[in-house]
């Protein structure tokens, strides 16, 4: 309960393993959790997504949909080599029909500090990766503008650089920076706890790999743009965005005005995935655009500059060594990881999950950030984790092979039921949970008497009839295995986030709250919460989402924070409208206060009364609006809110070819308590299949001599298409966490990446009785593997 | 005087050599006056402002874009207008009458088969065209008909479950 005297309380947070402590401001009332068995009569129930109906219709309105009177269009112009000095030659692009204006690093406001995007300076000349924006003009038409943008003369003073990590540390290395070295000034990481030296000594079976993972690409299907509108000295911007507060503040200080004279709007956007953090280049070019043209300006990246300019998963290589005693009980873990950052970003760790997933008293790892001549990173769903997972499970797979353990055996055998680095208890889970009732679902045990039908045929979507196997005696063409893996992820949320709830004279329910909807389906989430709360009907209930003008703060849509931190000060807003509105009936149906309840949508009543519709109540209290505040409390101290997971694959691999097919995946998390089994089931399923590009397609590829990138496209940088998709079993257990915060739920976007990879090289290696250490599992690595 | 490729402004100098053409969209008879090599998804979003056809790669690759013409699903950023004179287009704002649904559109919100929602116009299209040619199609003929269509959200088990919700019931009719 929190003390009555203060307002301002110290909490930390976990942002995407990051471990924040914040100054946060009490709410002014604690609210009992909603416990396991409480009857909820919306909250946890399969209702549909509440805007699926704008979705289906085409009425769904997102940034490149948006169309302002008068409005220009802006196409950023981009070096096409990753380093060196580029001269921009406007002239030519002037003289294309229906061009405006243009503007490059010199047109900047001068003096004040540079204004940065995607890490580095917007439009600096010294280009440090192929694809930096170097200009940016605008026309009457995007036809136009593209053309402008084409005609736009760039020559170039080129430097040598790196544009990999490998690359970039190599002795003798060029600068891939005018200052600051080729690796992060942090680097490198190192953290440890025990003795690895004396738990490599004690180990009877020692392992050793190098595992890789490929750089992936967001590639949400809506490209990110912006649309800027200047009114007088007020800016407003309607950005696709994961953090529309974030935005406010990046442009209000880049345009040198105060942050309430900038609106960022968001009502519908075509995925984040973490690659929508911030404003970008095209946020600002709109902005600065619009500023000198007197006129609004959209500024919409086209697939290419999506591809090439808006971050990506940074690429890495981990080595493992891990020890164990012939039992099977971990003796060591040794880690040390190369992570290619690109030219900046923040540094998610990859070998956090070292020291957590399983129980081993000596850890030790070692990480360095290296810089190179290719964009930035930028979060993508479950950063550093998804990568360290690969690693970590692989090696654990390899293990248990040495010791001749079943690699689920081996996993619960090492099983920790604790936050170990901190010495602390998990507010959920444990994994052991996840892990059995997984391999009960997959039918783990029993999976041998499916590997023997090898060969057999059996139709495959769109390749039609197979059969037959390698000439009589050979080996099996077809070879089937199976892999498991696990994932843990702090997603507890916390402060501050804010909301408001207002009830209408007519019933009806207006929930304000800033924060976003990536298509997660927040804005149904938190309906359902007002609504439980309120005792509404939940078609009385309208979400306003992501307007920084008209909306409480509420931070970032990332680290799986959104649930865990909004919904708990949604349910507070409603709690204080309720009880206003009780007051309210109390008084209009001269009814003692505590004999009322609500439910339903309508006023309930103890003592014998017939029950009243909450409409009935409100219209007669005229234009009084009621109106409840609700903000998120801290988190409890001394406890880790941890998300837990354990997914199983099965794959078929054709050892002529070298192509992968997963039969079938099964996902088991605890996430607390699912607030919507539709919603959740979309969600872990659209993590899976995310996993499943990362593991089996997945990877940007850079020309290492010119140093461009060459996946540029949806064709080269090949996604999961419904053809790939496996049979896929996933649920959450029912396990309500009334210890993270007072609606039970911790975050769930995250964590069903994480294990996906991994669970399906296991398999893949199963299968093929050879290791297989490289992401993505293309059709030559695997051919290479097994030759 | 030069055109610029793509450019989609009204100038004397196009009207001196561009014709207007018809093109039925959602059964009403439209004029336009496209360029020579604009795409059908340019026609529909700027010209005609019916902004549910998403654009997300503008290069075939996607399936967003995805309209019917003439019943059959095709991608409308790799269509030119002018090869469509005289041809029927139906979009995602047409494909039910104000305040009606297509029994698609129903089975995408039941089946949760919506995450952003930005590629769902044009995954309703496609299993629309799909069922209006193979009333019942088994899963193969579902996820073959639909992988030209992405989703990065990773919809597709829901949306195969809608189009199966649907299939042998009727669904492609209405089109």
């Amino acid at each position: 309960m929190p003390d009555e005297s203060r307002r301002f309380i110290t909490t930390t947070i976990e942002v995407e393993g990051r471990e924040e402590t914040k100054v946060v401001e009490l709410p002014g009332r604690a609210l009992a959790p909603w416990e396991a068995d409480a009857a909820l009569a919306i909250v946890g129930h399969p209702v549909a997504r509440v805007d699926a109906l704008e979705k289906v219709t085409g009425a769904a309105v997102y940034t490149a949909d948006r169309v302002a009177p008068g409005m220009l269009h802006a196409v950023l112009v981009r070096s096409t080599i990753p380093r060196g000095r580029a001269t921009v030659d406007l002239e030519p692009a002037r003289g294309v029909p229906g061009f405006i204006d243009a503007i490059t690093f010199n047109d900047l406001p001068s003096g004040s500090k540079p204004v940065r995007a995607g890490g580095v300076r917007f439009l600096d000349p010294d280009v440090t990766y192929a694809g930096q924006p170097v200009a940016c003009v605008c026309a009457e038409t995007s036809g136009q503008a593209r053309a402008a943008a084409r005609a736009v003369r760039l020559s170039y003073a080129p430097l040598p650089g790196a544009v990999t990590a490998a690359q970039a540390i190599a002795g003798g290395a060029p600068p891939v920076r005018a200052r600051g070295g080729n690796v992060s000034r942090s680097s490198p990481v190192e953290a440890s706890r025990g003795d690895v030296e004396r738990g490599l000594a004690e180990a009877e079976v020692v392992v050793r790999g190098r595992y890789t993972t490929s750089s992936a690409l967001h590639t949400a299907m809506e490209p990110h743009g912006a649309l800027a509108e200047w009114h007088g000295d007020q800016l407003t911007i309607h950005e696709g965005t994961q953090g529309i507060f974030a935005v406010r503040d990046e442009v209000a200080a880049a345009m040198g005005i105060p942050r309430s004279r900038v609106r960022v709007v968001m009502e519908h956007m075509g995925g984040g995935f973490g690659a929508k953090n911030h404003a970008g280049a095209h946020t600002y070019a709109a902005a600065f655009l619009a500023r000198r043209t007197g006129r609004p300006v959209r500024c919409v990246l086209d697939r290419a500059g999506e591809q090439v300019d808006t971050g990506h998963r940074a690429p890495c290589t981990i080595d493992v060594t891990l020890g164990a005693r012939r039992d099977g009980t971990l003796t060591a873990i040794v880690a040390a990881a190369l992570v290619d950052q690109g030219i900046s970003g923040w540094e998610a760790s990859t070998t956090k999950i070292f020291h957590e997933l399983y129980a081993c008293p000596n850890v030790r790892t070692t990480e360095v950030f290296a810089l190179s001549n290719t964009h930035a990173m930028a979060a993508f769903r479950g950063p550093g984790h998804t990568e360290g997972a690969f690693a970590l499970e692989r090696a654990m797979d390899e293990l248990a092979r040495e010791l001749g353990m079943d690699p689920l055996a081996f996993r619960l055998r090492n099983h920790a039921d604790h936050d170990q680095e901190k010495s602390r208890p998990y507010s959920g889970g444990p994994l052991r949970r996840c892990l059995e009732e997984g391999a009960r679902r997959f039918g783990w045990e029993g999976r041998h008497a499916r590997s023997e039908a090898p060969g057999r045929a059996e139709t495959m979507p769109g390749i039609g009839e197979r059969a037959g196997t390698f000439p009589a005696g050979g080996p099996p063409r077809w070879r089937r295995g199976f892999g498991l893996a696990a994932q843990v992820w702090p997603a507890g949320g916390g402060p501050p986030a804010y909301a408001t709830v207002r009830l209408h004279p007519d019933g009806s329910v207006d929930v304000l709250t800033g924060t976003q909807d990536l298509g997660t389906g927040a804005r149904t989430i938190m309906a359902q919460v007002a609504a439980e709360a309120l005792g509404a009907r939940l078609a009385d209930v309208r979400v306003i989402l992501g307007d920084t003008e008209r909306t409480p703060y509420t931070g970032n849509s990332w680290g799986s924070m959104t649930t865990p931190s909004v919904a708990p000060a949604v349910r507070m807003a409603a709690e204080e409208a309720r009880q206003h509105l009780l007051e309210a009936a109390s008084e209009v149906l001269g009814v003692e206060r505590d004999r009322l309840a609500t439910g339903g949508g309508m006023i309930t009543r103890r003592d014998g009364g017939d029950p009243v519709p909450i409409a009935d109540i409100t219209c007669r209290l005229g234009d009084v609006t009621i109106t409840g505040h609700g903000s998120r409390g801290p988190n409890q101290p001394g406890v880790a809110f941890t998300t837990f997971g354990a997914q199983f694959a099965e794959v078929e691999v054709d050892t002529a070819t070298g192509h992968v097919r997963v039969v079938r995946i099964t996902a088991v998390h605890d996430v607390g308590r699912v607030l919507n089994p539709l919603l959740a089931r979309s969600q872990l399923e659209g993590g899976i299949i995310q996993g499943l590009g990362l593991a089996l397609f997945e990877e940007r590829i850079i020309d290492e001599r010119l140093g461009r990138p060459l996946t540029t496209g949806i064709h080269d940088y090949k996604v999961p298409t419904m053809a790939d998709i496996p049979d896929i079993d996933a649920s959450c257990l029912a396990a309500v966490d009334t210890t993270a915060n007072p609606v039970g739920a911790r975050g769930l976007a995250e964590p069903p990446i994480i294990p996906t990879a991994p669970a399906i090289a296991n398999a893949v290696a199963d299968a093929l009785g050879v290791p297989v250490n490289d992401l993505p599992l293309a059709p030559w690595r695997i051919l290479g593997a097994i030759r | 005087m030069g055109i610029a490729p793509g450019a989609v402004l009204d100038s004397p100098a196009r009207a001196a050599y561009l014709t207007t053409m018809k093109l039925t969209v959602n059964g009403r008879e439209r004029e336009v006056t496209p360029d020579p090599v604009e795409s059908l998804a340019d026609t529909l979003r700027a010209r005609l402002h019916l902004g549910g056809t998403k654009v997300a790669c503008g290069r075939g690759e996607c399936g967003s874009c995805t309209v019917l013409l003439d019943g059959r699903a095709v991608y409308a950023c790799l269509t030119i207008t002018r090869a469509c004179e005289g041809a029927a287009v139906t979009t995602i704002e047409g494909l039910a009458p104000p305040g009606e649904l297509h029994p698609v559109q129903r089975a995408f919100i039941e089946q949760d088969a919506v995450q952003c929602g930005y590629c769902t116009p044009g995954q309703v299209m496609a299993a629309v065209a799909l069922l209006a040619a193979e009333p019942a199609p088994d899963e193969p003929a579902i996820r073959r008909a639909m992988s030209g269509n992405l989703c990065r959200c990773g919809t597709y088990p829901r949306i195969a479950a809608a189009i199966r919700s649907v299939a042998g019931r009727g669904g492609g009719t209405g089109a």
